[in-house]
């Protein structure tokens, strides 16, 4: 019998050794349609591609930080309304108040959208370092730092403390500071290119239309502003030469977001009104030449006014900042310092203009007296508003300002749940 | 590739081998006999066996047989064995002296199918009274008199442990099928298919539906049509399904799902035999929804200068405009026509037996101008070689072609288009260049568009092929090699013409402006897919002594898939060009291609004591390249058992057995692994690449993958009662189930501050428990006159544990709030709610509008509730959310009862799925742009002004409704008129199906998905299709 089941055995393992003869198939396929990140981050050509990327997540389509940056400004400052009520987030900034809360997507899509950019920034400004062409790794490290500083300008913009880096569990520090990393970061991308001026060879291979020495000027003018270096801000403001665009472009394949989203829709947001979302007494003249450049009029269909301006076809480039923005930094700056003749003069620089690069021009008669500080800082709040219609900065403004809290719906962001359920570290959401 | 090819050289040399092993003959004597029914005709197609030797063959037509002997002169089993028909074992005596040996036997009906021969799980066979875990199995007859061509429209209520959902009511529309609940929250949840031991392609393929227009970048789900939709029911033999894990380690981890095998019909010796049937198929809409009839709207006119549409949304409108009312459902809808037509030959003698079959199904869709049309071609050979060695061989051609509408996921679907708009448009009137013309003034697409200019259509040809080799070198021993391929190419066109009036650019309009760069749009996709698979086995049977048996099998199976897909589209369309070169903008086009193996080893003991019990045990060892190296050895093992108590010799003898002839008791347990859960190259962490500005972008993934990721394992415990009581009159057929997948692979969400919106690794499990039974009954069993019945009830309880993240809210194409939760169902609904009273009705504040509830929320279940001192909702405090609805059903049964009566056969099918929520998003969507019954009762003043407005965007639990239903999904009235000259069999049958559903569905039809074959999406009415209701005329005969 056991002799037997030993014989039997060995038929079984000579069936086995036959059956498994048959050896493994290949298992390691490599993705042809990726690159890996080690192939990006070693090769000048990679990281550029990242830093397009950058402009890319910053700028295209209904996730994109300038679509949020503008909605969400817009609808919580008066600037917007919602045309369709089916746009949940949208209706929900417009509601204001509790109705903005954790899960809030826009939210969610801006803040997710700006630590993105910053966690690609800091690899393409780190491995930059290392490339041999140094007049390259500049420009590489400019373009990237812009990105980087408008993003956590954004964060800082909206929300009373910022991430204070990128990682697991990172720490947050006030939104103040978060203004100070992102003139550091610009500061250290403008000594980069202080060393090695920016390459001819570089400037081609990005998309054409950011002006990078004149933009980190001006955007380190805003945030030395926004964190109250007035003199730094002036400084940097001076700097900045108004004659040049600086913009984000867009073509029939990269829309413009807000035509895309809203403009060519109608469905979504569309401005107020002719008053820009100003309060009685700061509305626009109504023969200023600026309310019909930001808005258009549809005399047959609802709603009577629409986007215009930067948002007004699929090819719109839309500006970095204006060089108005600029004007109204030195105005701001000389009135906070109690030097009401010159905050006067660069605030009539802007009223008067007839002329501008981008068309933003206001033609008003100047102010002759401007009577009080406040009364100057209240006029230049108004003509801020104004010439800065939906470029996303006008909720920093309100409250710099001091505008009451009646005339904003949020002052300062509840922290998405997204991060605040991985990340211990999430400070308590503001009431208001 | 090289590979690859290494891989088959080696096998084919091996099999070359063994062809040669195949050598001397021995001294044959010839066994013959008649195999022949009840009713004293012959059985085709039964399977005549030696016991415990390794000779074979199949009945032809008469029912006779024949084979060859070598055997030595002795005491032997016959074994014969036929679909319906108990197995019956004869001795006989073997005397190589005579001529041949003469055996005739008659078999007897099995009504219960114990002695079916189940070869899922196992290569050697084994019946069904023996198994240790539960198969079912549903004959080919069952699958063709419901009045459908696709195979899993017509499994539909027929298998225990099974949802089978049509998703989608176009003639093309997708089915998924859940076996005991989902098996995976990241990757597909169908079960693996084989046809005749090909592993065949159910993915679901998106050449049309092409563009991120239709859904942005948010989850639309897995939409369209799924492949199975190539394979022609009339092919069918049977099929088998497996519902767990537990009993086949053969499929090893690609079973993860379940396995569904698909038998196709083979030939039998005799004079060819063929076969036909026609049919003239007739579907319509079985119910539309009723529509708005106020007289007037708020607000300016629906059209022209000073339109304004949505008017219900916009309650500062307090003036109203008379208004005609249109009922868009007569425009879009039709009643359609469609033909199945097929035809087969079969036939063969001793050593080669075929069947070959041809068929041509066309069928309109109930939307207008849709269609879907199958041409199938297939040829099933076996081919004795000698005494030892088999072959066969299938080969099946499929053409599919649909001609469709947008996915309803688009406003410019058909559904979709009539759901946005208020029903105050003439859609009809045209320009005086004769185009039609706006909708409103919100740049809708005008329904007549998408009816009567929007093209898009898709083509798959498909090669199915596959054969294998047995091989018996001695006795007891079997080899086995098999191989299969499943090759396809698809591809989808899509043609939205420029539009003449202001259409969205988000629609693919041109705005108001007419923009040529943006008006209309083409595309034209292209997916390639192969697929090889490879068996092969040994198995080794024979008798340890005279009560044990042992089958012991040892087998490798590799398979190997490569995918390319492509798309090119653009839009600004030059007039008349239907094609991509006529488009002014390209837009980015897409080139994707993934190539993935699996492949594993397993060994399988079996060992049978007596009748009693049967024991098997198997482990396999499995690896993917979908996974990391280190995860390429990944064991699984299995082990099940069946006792025959009513096998006793007391039992048989006692009393009882006349009230219960038969008791089986089983028990199974399995592990198997999810090896295709991820994508070809999920694991990997790259950058991809798009156009940007005439420049190269590169973009990091959102999700950051664990590179070390491992395949989620399953664990399934199933136990298994089966009674038969009355000599078999009644059976009862019960299991029991507890199905665990850990390590689930889940794109959790991680802290943005960390660079990243996601992770993909292993976290957590999710669990389905449940049971399923199965009672058949025959309360009338005469000569002429038989009464059957089955019932089916299903009860799953599905359930996410330590996910390890409180709440998943998903961000959805349709709008749905669909969560994962700790320890609740996949896929609930998760949302803002009314506040209700303690009697129930709804809170209203003083302008008399319902309020949703609201509170202060401390997680995701957790909320207290504050209301002001009149009762309403604390203003300040934020809306609270809870679980508002949930898809998974309660409970799913079926009843099917079937009559015959001389030549006349009638039966009915009733399918239940009950306690199951839809989010039925187009109701609401209705309300809002005013051309539903609430809409009317706004304007009509039932309601206060702005009513609707007040909850339409913030309370989720508007849209939630109940989508419970039983339904008359088939019926069908036979009559066999016999036998006309030389045409045998001409038979008649009237068809129905889904002709009725009782339920309390607010929309057209609650059984379909807007997240087509999704996992996790589930109960979604977003512009789906309503199934239609569907009769069918049916000849058939045989020559």
């Amino acid at each position: 019998m056991k002799k037997y089941i030993s014989a039997k055995a060995s038929i079984i393992l000579i069936a086995s050794t036959l059956t498994f003869s048959f050896i493994q198939c290949k298992k390691d396929f490599v993705d042809p349609t990726r690159a890996t990140e080690a192939q990006v981050l070693s090769n000048s050509k990679g990281l550029t591609g990242i830093a397009v990327g950058l402009q890319r997540v910053h700028t295209l389509g209904r996730g994109s930080s300038l679509y949020n940056l503008v909605t969400i400004n817009g609808l919580l400052t008066n600037e917007l309304f919602v045309v369709n009520s089916g746009n949940t987030s949208e209706v929900q900034l417009a509601s204001g108040g509790t109705a903005v809360d954790g899960n809030h997507t826009m939210l969610t899509t801006f803040w997710t959208s700006n630590n993105k950019v910053i966690y690609d920034a800091n690899l393409v400004i780190d491995n930059a370092k290392s490339l041999s062409d140094q007049s390259y790794a500049s420009g590489l490290i400019a373009y990237a730092s812009i990105f980087k500083a408008l993003s956590i300008g954004n964060l800082s913009q909206f929300w009373e403390k910022v991430p204070a880096g990128i990682g697991t569990g990172i720490t947050f520090i006030d939104r103040i500071e978060g203004f100070k990393q992102a003139i550091a970061t610009l500061n250290a991308a403008q000594s980069a290119i202080g060393t090695n001026p920016i390459s001819a060879t570089f400037t081609s291979s990005i998309p054409a239309g950011i002006d990078i020495p004149n933009t980190i000027n001006a955007l380190k003018a805003r945030f030395y502003l926004y964190s109250g270096q007035l003199p730094e801000a002036l400084a940097a403001a001076n700097l900045v030469d108004v004659t040049k665009k600086s913009t984000f472009n867009f073509d029939a394949l990269s829309l413009n977001p807000l035509f895309e989203v809203a403009t060519s829709t109608n469905n979504v947001v569309q401005p107020k009104d002719s008053t820009l979302g100003l309060v009685a007494n700061l509305a626009p003249a109504t023969n200023d030449p600026r309310v019909a450049f930001y808005t258009s009029i549809n005399a047959s269909i609802l709603p009577r006014f629409r986007i215009n301006g930067f948002g007004s076809a699929a090819a719109t480039a839309f500006p970095v900042y204006l060089p108005g923005e600029i004007n109204l930094i030195k105005a701001e700056v000389y009135a906070r310092q109690n030097d009401t003749t010159n905050g006067k003069l660069w605030l009539n620089n802007v009223i008067t203009k007839t002329t501008d690069p981008f068309n933003v021009f206001a033609n008003q008669p100047a102010i002759t007296s401007v009577g009080s500080q406040a009364n100057l800082l209240e006029q230049i709040y108004r003509h801020r508003c104004i010439e800065l219609f939906m470029s996303g900065q006008k909720l920093e403004d309100m409250r710099r300002f001091g505008r009451p809290t009646s005339e904003r719906k949020r002052n300062l962001m509840p922290y998405p749940l997204r991060e605040r359920d991985n990340n211990s570290n999430t400070p308590a959401d503001p009431t208001f | 590739m090289l590979t690859i090819k290494h891989c088959f050289l080696r096998s084919s040399m091996t099999m070359m081998v063994l062809l040669f092993i195949v050598s001397s003959t021995f001294a044959q004597q010839l066994i013959k006999g008649i195999v022949s029914d009840k009713d004293g005709l012959g059985v085709p197609g039964a399977t005549v066996q030696i016991k415990n030797h390794n000779l074979a063959t199949i009945t032809n037509l008469d029912g006779s047989f024949q084979i060859n002997s070598s055997l030595a002169s002795g005491n032997y089993v016959l074994s014969i064995s036929g679909i319906s028909y108990k197995t019956l074992e004869k001795s006989f005596v073997l005397d190589n002296n005579s001529v041949q040996t003469e055996i005739n036997v008659t078999m007897e009906d099995d009504i219960t199918g114990l002695d079916e021969v189940i070869v899922t799980g196992n290569l050697a066979g084994t019946t069904r009274k023996q198994l240790g875990s539960f198969i079912s199995t549903v004959k080919g007859d069952q699958l063709t008199r419901g009045a459908t061509g696709n195979v899993l429209g017509a499994l539909q209520g027929k298998t225990p442990g099974a949802q089978i959902i049509q998703n989608n009511g176009d003639p093309g529309g997708g089915f998924s099928v859940r076996l005991r609940g989902i098996s995976s929250i990241s990757s597909s949840s169908e079960p693996l298919y084989i046809v005749d031991g090909i592993i065949i392609n159910n993915a679901t393929n998106r050449v049309t539906n092409t563009s991120s227009n239709y859904d942005g970048s948010t989850f639309v789900g897995t939409i369209g049509q799924n492949r199975l939709a190539d394979i022609n029911p009339a092919d069918i033999d049977h099929i088998e399904v497996l519902n767990g894990a537990a009993a086949a380690a053969i499929y090893g981890s690609r079973a993860n799902a379940g396995v569904i095998q698909i038998f196709t019909k083979r030939g039998a010796a005799g004079a060819p035999v063929v076969s036909f049937n026609t049919s003239a198929i007739f579907s319509s809409l079985r119910k539309s929804v009723p529509v708005n009839h106020s007289p007037t709207k708020f607000g300016g006119p629906a059209d022209g200068p000073g339109a304004v549409t949505q008017d219900i949304l916009l309650p500062a409108l307090t003036t109203t405009t008379p208004v005609t009312r249109y009922d868009y459902n007569d425009y879009i809808f039709r009643p359609a026509m469609g033909t199945d037509n097929n035809v087969s030959v079969s036939g063969g003698n001793d050593k080669t037996k075929y069947f070959a079959s041809a068929s041509y199904m066309k069928n309109e869709g109930i939307i207008k101008n849709t269609d879907s049309r199958r041409y199938g071609f297939r040829v099933n050979l076996d081919q004795t070689i000698t005494s030892k060695l088999n072959f066969n061989l299938g080969l099946n051609y499929t053409n599919s072609l649909s001609n469709e509408k947008p996915d309803g996921n688009s406003f410019f679907s058909p559904m979709n288009s009539i759901n946005i708009i208020g029903n105050i448009h003439d859609l009809w009137t045209r320009d005086a260049l004769g185009n039609i013309k706006a909708i409103g003034e919100r740049g809708r697409v005008n329904p007549v568009s998408i009816i009567e200019d929007i093209k898009q259509n898709q083509q798959t040809n498909r090669i199915i092929t596959g054969g294998g080799l047995k091989f018996r070198p001695i006795q007891g021993l079997s080899l086995d090699y098999s191989f299969g391929i499943d090759n396809y190419g698809q591809v989808g066109q899509t043609f939205i013409p420029p539009f003449a009036y202001n259409v969205s650019d988000g629609f693919f309009g041109g705005g108001a402006a007419l923009d040529p760069t943006r008006n209309g749009y083409a595309s034209t996709a292209t997916n390639n897919f192969f697929q090889i698979n490879q068996d092969v086995s040994a198995t080794y049977q024979f008798n340890i002594n005279q009560d044990l048996f042992s089958t012991s099998q040892v087998g490798y199976s590799g398979q190997y898939e490569k995918n390319t897909y492509s798309l090119l589209q653009g839009r600004g369309m030059a007039p008349f060009v239907q094609t991509v070169n006529g488009a002014s903008t390209l837009l980015q086009g897409v080139d994707d291609r993934s190539e993935l193996s699996v492949s594993g080893y397993f060994a399988q003991q079996s060992l049978k004591y007596k009748s009693l019990l049967n024991l098997t045990g198997a482990v396999r060892v499995d690896g993917s390249s979908v996974f990391g190296p280190d995860q390429r050895n990944q064991k699984y093992y299995k082990a099940s058992a069946s006792y025959l108590i009513s096998e006793h010799a007391f039992w048989k003898g006692s009393s009882l057995s006349k009230i219960i002839n038969f008791a089986k008791l089983r028990v199974a347990y399995g592990q198997s692994g999810n090896l295709t859960g991820i994508g070809a190259y999920s694991r990997f962490n790259a950058y991809s690449s798009n156009s940007f500005l005439s420049r190269t972008a590169l973009l990091s993934s959102g999700t950051l993958a664990n590179t070390n990721v491992k395949p989620e394992r399953q664990n399934e415990l199933e136990f298994g009662v089966e009674l038969g009581f009355l000599n078999d009159r009644i059976n009862l057929v019960t299991n029991i189930y507890n199905k665990k997948v850990s390590d689930l692979l889940i794109n959790r969400f991680i802290a943005p501050t960390t660079g990243f919106s996601s992770l993909l690794d292993n976290f957590g499990s999710l669990e389905n428990k449940g049971y399923e039974v199965m009672l058949t009954a025959q309360p009338v069993r005469s000569k002429n006159l038989t009464w059957s019945l089955t019932g089916i009830y299903n009860h799953n309880r599905n359930k996410a544990v330590k996910i390890g993240q409180a709440l998943t809210l998903l961000s959805t194409n349709q709008g749905a709030p669909v969560a994962i939760i700790e320890g609740q169902p996949i896929g609930v609904f998760y949302g803002a709610f009314f506040a209700r009273d303690a009697s129930g009705n709804l809170v209203k504040n003083a302008s008399g509008y319902p309020q949703g509830e609201r509170g202060i929320q401390t997680s995701a279940l957790v909320y207290s509730i504050t209301r002001d001192g009149s009762g309403v909702p604390v203003q300040s405090n934020p809306l609270i959310r809870k679980i508002i609805g949930d898809p998974n059903p309660d409970y799913t049964a079926s009843i099917v009862s079937e009559l015959s009566w001389k030549k006349l056969n009638f039966r009915v099918q009733l399918d239940a799925v009950q306690g199951a929520e839809v989010f039925n998003a187009d109701w609401r969507t209705r309300q809002g742009v005013g051309n539903g019954l609430e809409a009317e009762k706004e304007q009509t003043g039932v309601y206060p002004r702005g009513y609707i407005n007040s909850f339409y965007g913030t309370v989720e639990e508007w849209r939630i409704d109940d989508g419970s239903f039983v339904k008359l999904r088939e019926v069908s009235l036979g009559y066999n008129f016999g036998n006309l000259g030389k045409v045998r069999d001409i038979g008649l049958t009237l068809s129905g199906r889904n002709l009725i559903s009782w339920d309390n569905y607010k929309g057209y039809d609650p059984e379909v998905n807007a997240g087509g074959q999704s996992t996790i999406l589930r109960g979604i009415d977003f512009g789906s299709v309503p199934i239609p209701k569907t009769f069918s005329v049916a000849l058939s005969a045989k020559f």
